[in-house]
């Protein structure tokens, strides 16, 4: 049935590219925190993580956090925090190769794993706003299957 | 009711009592039941446990042993949503197992991520070939989407069931357990492995993958490793369900049922285009880059046979050719569907010829026919045989008979099993130790409406007129599966 998904905005979507270690803001007396955990299926790497704070972003904005985890150094998590108590969702993918990019086949579809907050799954490509979204207020935590 | 017992039974109530007898009612009752195609179609509820097939007439070929592997849908319709084509049924493997004259048949569906997420939802939700799905999919990559219910091949100790647009899905060939989706390497994940790889004479595996204007050629070593996969540009942006090959050449058929757009469900994405023509792409194997293209009237297709070469260089395969697309369109939705015509002619056998100064011409038999297969022991090379099912026409779709075309004599060697079956799919399987083409095995499942059950048949090869050697019922009925493989 040929390739379903248009692939390439997927892949450029969740394209972080070469991000610093664990960027964390200062907290503030409302903050949030967000951790997030991931569940891999290589050891190797790191998993590249954007945080988004509003659907306009979400769609192809700015992110406003972005975390680098270092799985090949035995990290599996990745931490925002003093978030601004809102709704945010996160993309993420394991640069297994460790090549800074997120690969693809020759058809343009993603080849290494890749997940969204909720473990969200999109409807033919990335997944929706409405399904990544987490309410964050206070400490929230989740695990994410990346693999 | 259909409108010929509706019409009898209003016949019926005009005549006296006397008239109208209860054996009368029966029998038109009986009449129906044999038109009643529509449990080829039907949905399986559960897995099928290994189970005997009864020998119900003639008798078990000697060195007849192996097991028939078969793919095909056999979930359509849940309560939240149902699929609308014949294509999207969720893939359900068979065995049929023969051993010592003993025949066993079980079943189990392939376990994917599209069947456990409809399953928790009980609701068809994934867009598909023709089924659109709603916004409940969860469609992150186009295995998400596989439905591995289109065909098999056999791979060591494993089943790979094969869909068109993903990966296989390996499962496990003696409990037919699902173990996975094949990545045949990290850097080639997701591309499609479409259902008909051709075996080529040194062992070698060819099989394509196409999205939009592209292919990409696989070639895989004989135990199933990836030896190559190139990508090559394609012409045209054709639908293209199989490919052929002779021993030297890859040979795919660009029809014009064309994409134009990019929509789901997929079929929509195609435009019937017959002024385009039907062009035929000569690959070379040793270089993917040679190429050349001839040029034939339109036709739609899904299905053709083994190529094979003369030695001048002439090119000659076999396809069952349809006028246009309504099959695709509109025909597979009224078989889920379960009642309705479908419409249209069904595929006629064709005999196309390439010649070597780029001239191609098509004889089109008056043979309906589906599911060309040849000797597997030929494939690649020069042969007389194909087996097809038979017997489909207007207003009663799927094949009730078998045949065998000779392209040598021009005859063909047919057996009819008449309405009361839905034929399936038949495969070669050679004789042990024997090397003439006709000295082996037809073996091809059927369901038999009337008894409402499936039933395997053998014939001899080069006896099809004289009806199968032996058949073997079950004691349950499965729905008419696309495409199977023999494992000696």
């Amino acid at each position: 049935m040929k390739t379903l998904i248009r692939s390439c905005a997927l892949a450029a979507i969740l394209a972080v590219g070469a991000l610093p270690a664990l960027a964390q803001a200062p907290a503030t007396p409302s903050a949030g925190r967000l951790a997030l955990t991931f569940e891999v299926g290589a050891e190797t790497g790191a998993i590249m993580v954007v945080l988004f704070d509003s659907e306009a972003a979400y769609s192809g904005g700015a992110p406003v956090r972005q975390a680098r985890v270092d799985v090949a150094g035995g990290q599996r998590q990745a931490v925002f925090e003093g978030l601004p108590a809102g709704d945010y969702a996160a993309r993420a993918f394991h640069d297994v190769d460790g090549n800074g990019r997120m690969n693809t086949n020759p058809f343009g579809m993603p080849t290494e794993p890749y997940a969204f907050s909720n473990n969200a799954v999109g409807n033919m490509g990335p997944a929706s706003w409405d399904r990544a979204r987490v309410a964050v207020s206070g400490d929230v935590a989740q695990t994410l299957t990346i693999r | 009711m259909t409108p010929s017992r509706r019409s009898f039974m209003m016949g019926a109530a005009a005549l006296s009592a006397a008239v109208a007898t209860p054996e009368m009612v029966r029998a038109a009752a009986a009449m129906d039941a044999a038109r009643d195609w529509s449990l080829a179609t039907a949905d399986m509820e559960a897995d099928v446990a290994p189970r005997a097939m009864r020998l119900v007439h003639g008798r078990a070929p000697r060195g007849l042993d192996g097991v028939l592997f078969r793919n095909g849908p056999a979930k359509f319709r849940r309560p939240g949503g149902s699929a609308t084509h014949w294509f999207d049924g969720d893939g359900m493997m068979r065995a049929f197992r023969i051993h010592d004259g003993q025949v066993t048949l079980d079943a189990r569906f392939a376990d994917t991520a599209k069947r456990r997420h409809e399953t928790e939802l009980d609701a068809v939700v994934t867009p598909g070939f023709g089924t659109a799905g709603d916004s409940r999919a969860r469609v992150g990559s186009s295995d998400d989407a596989n439905a591995a219910n289109t065909a098999v091949m056999v791979a060591g100790d494993e089943v790979w069931g094969l869909w068109e647009g993903g990966s296989p899905l390996a499962m496990d060939a003696d409990t037919l357990a699902t173990r996975g989706l094949v990545t045949l390497r990290d850097d080639l994940k997701g591309m499609p492995f479409q259902a008909h790889p051709r075996y080529a004479p040194d062992g070698t595996i060819w099989n394509v993958g196409t999205t939009g204007a592209q292919a990409v050629i696989w070639r895989l070593n004989a135990d199933r490793s990836l030896h190559t996969a190139q990508v090559i540009p394609l012409p045209r942006a054709s639908y293209m369900h199989d490919f052929t090959a002779t021993e030297r050449h890859i040979i795919l058929v660009l029809q014009p049922w064309v994409a134009e757009r990019q929509t789901m469900p997929f079929a929509s994405r195609f435009a019937w285009r017959p002024s385009l023509g039907t062009l035929i792409m000569v690959v070379d194997k040793a270089d993917l880059t040679q190429r050349r293209l001839c040029e034939l009237p339109a036709f739609f297709h899904f299905h053709l046979g083994d190529a094979w070469s003369d030695p001048d260089g002439t090119i000659r395969f076999d396809v069952a050719a349809s006028a246009d697309a309504q099959f695709v369109m509109e025909g597979a939705r009224i078989l889920v569907q379960g009642q309705g015509v479908v419409p249209g002619e069904p595929a006629h056998l064709a005999l196309v010829t390439l010649h070597a100064n780029g001239r191609a011409d098509m004889q089109t038999t008056e043979a309906a026919a589906e599911f060309p297969k040849g000797d597997p022991r030929r494939a690649g090379l020069r042969r007389d045989l194909t087996v097809h099912v038979a017997g489909e026409r207007a207003g009663r779709p799927l094949a009730t008979g078998i045949a065998v075309r000779d392209w040598s004599s021009g005859r063909s060697d047919a057996f009819e099993f008449g309405d009361d079956h839905v034929v399936e799919e038949a495969v070669f399987v050679p004789k042990p130790g024997a090397t003439a083409e006709a000295e082996a095995w037809l073996v091809a499942p059927s369901v038999n409406l009337r008894q409402g059950v499936t039933e395997l048949h053998a014939f001899e090869a080069g006896k099809v007129a004289d009806g199968p050697v032996a058949t073997w019922r079950a004691d349950i009925a499965l729905p008419a599966g696309f495409h199977g493989v023999w494992k000696g």
